[in-house]
């Protein structure tokens, strides 16, 4: 989409502009301020010393900055082990799930108008089923089929391309190539994995991304499905890692922020560095 | 949902010689089947974990419900048991009450600061990437995570939220020792992560046609009657579809909250959602049967407020069309 320039259509022109984007910055830089300042605290507060009472007052920069307590959290537990567990979770997750929803969402935008409403609909049913609902049906199929207690328990979603939502989003993608595109590849002859590869994937590269890196973080973050199917404490993944952090010493909160933020950190660079593709709706160039 | 993604219009392949084209359905990699039955084949492992993982774990649910199952032993019929005992159990009403004070106070709060933020940043402004990267990075923060901090945020003495409001004189609530602290304290937390619903807020006032916009202002419209008269209607379907999600999203994401802020479910069953007593009777005590019909009730609540939602956004855009 493309926005028009504030001039074209409020007359007035440059200063008057001026003027009314200062204004959209005196609001939004306290909003922005606001969302970053739980972050602020959270990295404010592992970098304080360990062992020492809490802060009587509000710190927002420790004195002295103590670094200590990122390997006090290395210490306390084997992070490595278990985030080797959470990345091999993500690393078959990720690219399957990738790979189901584009060719989920590429074979509804390629079905017939009305199959293709009855699967867009079946799949936002699926989105409304309560997850509560599943977990115990859930862990009696997984116990039934042995994957209790094994990664494949927490890989499986990717085999439904993780949430029916990466595959709409996919859908929606795959509608906006002209249809005339895949025509004239299909009249030489292309079949239909060929169009996926060759056509509807390079165009729809913004939405892989997209669809890669919230599917990451669903892996990265989940807490609630290693809860319940993984018994072992080697078979750990990182967030059961962080609880049991908590759980060790409840006073303890530099180094718990410390393990906070370790949690969070390859989160916030994987969408830093993909930010463009989550948040390119609006170009701020002028 | 994220991204609205740029696609540029590929060029047609380049002809290929008729001679190649030939050699290449020779090859033997010509397709056996016709297109469509190309394009189920792509589909089937969707529709299939999808049955596995979605369909058939709910259709089992219904069954057990009226089970007594402690997974130990195979599931023993007791007819309508469990519901009986629901609706005499006083700590599920008191679930069904958060819940729905939860879902009343976070999903319109979320909604509104989605839509506002949306409105602020969909324009052009210098700067204006960090602002919404601002506003969406608390949305990354893994929901453990998330709760841990604000565990240390929330803590009454020397918890950083307390401790500001004391810089302005203000006494801080007790926040996860007081019931009424303790949800407020997850509404609260939960009103940071509202970064999906500002993208699709943003890709919804991207597909605005400009000229509408500008029609109005050329007609002398303000800038709040532009909002009313033209933005909010044209932007109603998704907050409506918005709304839907987030209702769902609401009903089952607190249980994280729930479990790490109110350990389990407390002060007091303040923080005891319905997903924290599923939790708790199926896999603290075993009671699987009774955990099933507790999460048709989710259900039933879920399809309720759906419901209703869509019946008083129909009559809202009906009013819309009569005024035009």
């Amino acid at each position: 989409m493309t926005v028009p320039a504030e001039g074209q259509w409020r007359r007035p022109g440059r200063l008057r502009r001026r003027v009314g984007d200062g204004w959209r910055h005196a609001v939004a830089l306290p909003i922005a301020a606001l969302f970053l300042l739980p972050l602020a605290w959270l990295v404010a507060t592992s970098l304080r010393e360990g062992g020492r009472p809490p802060a009587r007052r509000l710190e927002w920069v420790p004195d002295p900055i103590s670094w200590a307590n990122y390997p006090a959290v290395f210490d306390a537990l084997p992070i490595l082990t278990f985030a080797a567990n959470s990345l091999l979770v993500a690393a078959i997750a990720v690219p399957v799930t990738v790979l189901v929803a584009s060719w989920a969402g590429f074979a509804m935008a390629q079905l017939p108008g009305l199959w293709r409403w009855r699967l867009a609909a079946l799949s936002f049913a699926a989105l409304m089923v309560p997850v509560t609902a599943v977990w115990v049906p859930r862990f009696a199929l997984f116990r039934a089929a042995g994957l209790v207690d094994t990664p494949w328990a927490l890989i499986a979603p990717a085999a439904m391309g993780t949430s029916p939502t990466f595959a709409l989003l996919f859908l929606w993608t795959f509608l906006r190539v002209p249809p005339a595109i895949y025509e004239a590849a299909r009249l030489d002859g292309a079949g239909a994995l060929r169009l996926w590869a060759g056509i509807a994937m390079p165009l729809a590269r913004p939405t892989a991304v997209a669809v890669a890196v919230l599917a990451f973080g669903d892996y990265w973050s989940n807490f609630v499905d290693p809860l319940l199917y993984i018994q072992s404490t080697e078979k750990q993944t990182l967030p059961l890692a962080l609880r049991a952090l908590n759980e060790l010493g409840r006073t303890d909160w530099p180094k718990l922020m410390a393990g906070v933020t370790l949690l969070t950190l390859p989160l916030v660079g994987v969408f830093l560095v993909a930010q463009r593709a989550f948040l390119r709706q609006v170009r701020d160039e002028r | 949902m994220a991204a609205t993604p740029n696609v540029a219009p590929a060029q047609a392949d380049p002809a290929v010689p008729w001679s190649r084209r030939r050699a290449h359905r020779r090859s033997g990699w010509r397709p056996r089947l016709g297109y469509r039955g190309q394009l189920l084949l792509l589909l089937t492992p969707y529709l299939l974990g999808m049955t596995a993982l979605v369909w058939l774990p709910a259709l089992l649910g219904l069954p057990l419900a009226f089970a007594d199952y402690s997974l130990l032993e195979p599931p023993r019929f007791v007819g309508l048991a469990n519901f009986r005992e629901l609706a005499g159990d006083e700590i599920f009403h008191t679930a069904i009450f958060n819940s729905a004070f939860y879902v009343a106070l976070a999903v319109p709060l979320r909604l509104l600061g989605a839509a506002a933020l949306a409105l602020l940043l969909f324009r052009p402004l210098r700067g204006g990437g960090l602002y919404r990267a601002a506003v969406y990075l608390p949305t990354v923060v893994p929901d453990l995570a998330w709760a841990l901090l604000w565990l240390w945020l929330l803590n009454p003495i020397y918890g950083p939220v307390n401790q500001l409001l004391a810089l302005v004189g203000l006494p801080g609530p007790a926040w996860m020792v007081d019931e009424w602290g303790a949800r407020f304290a997850v509404v609260l937390m939960m009103s940071w992560q509202i970064g999906e619903g500002l993208i699709i807020c943003l890709a919804a006032l991207g597909d605005v046609p400009e000229e509408v916009l500008a029609q109005s202002a050329v007609d002398g419209a303000t800038p709040w009657q532009t909002l009313a008269r033209v933005t909010l209607p044209l932007l109603a379907p998704v907050l409506l579809i918005l709304l839907m999600r987030d209702t769902i999203f609401s009903l089952q994401a607190n249980f994280v909250p729930a479990l790490i802020l109110g350990r389990g479910g407390g002060p007091n069953y303040a923080t005891t959602f319905l997903p924290m007593y599923v939790y708790t009777q199926a896999f603290d005590y075993l009671r699987f049967g009774y955990a099933a019909a507790m999460t048709w009730a989710m259900y039933g609540l879920t399809a309720l407020l759906l419901l209703a939602q869509y019946r008083v956004a129909a009559r809202w855009r009906l009013g819309f069309r009569d005024a035009e």
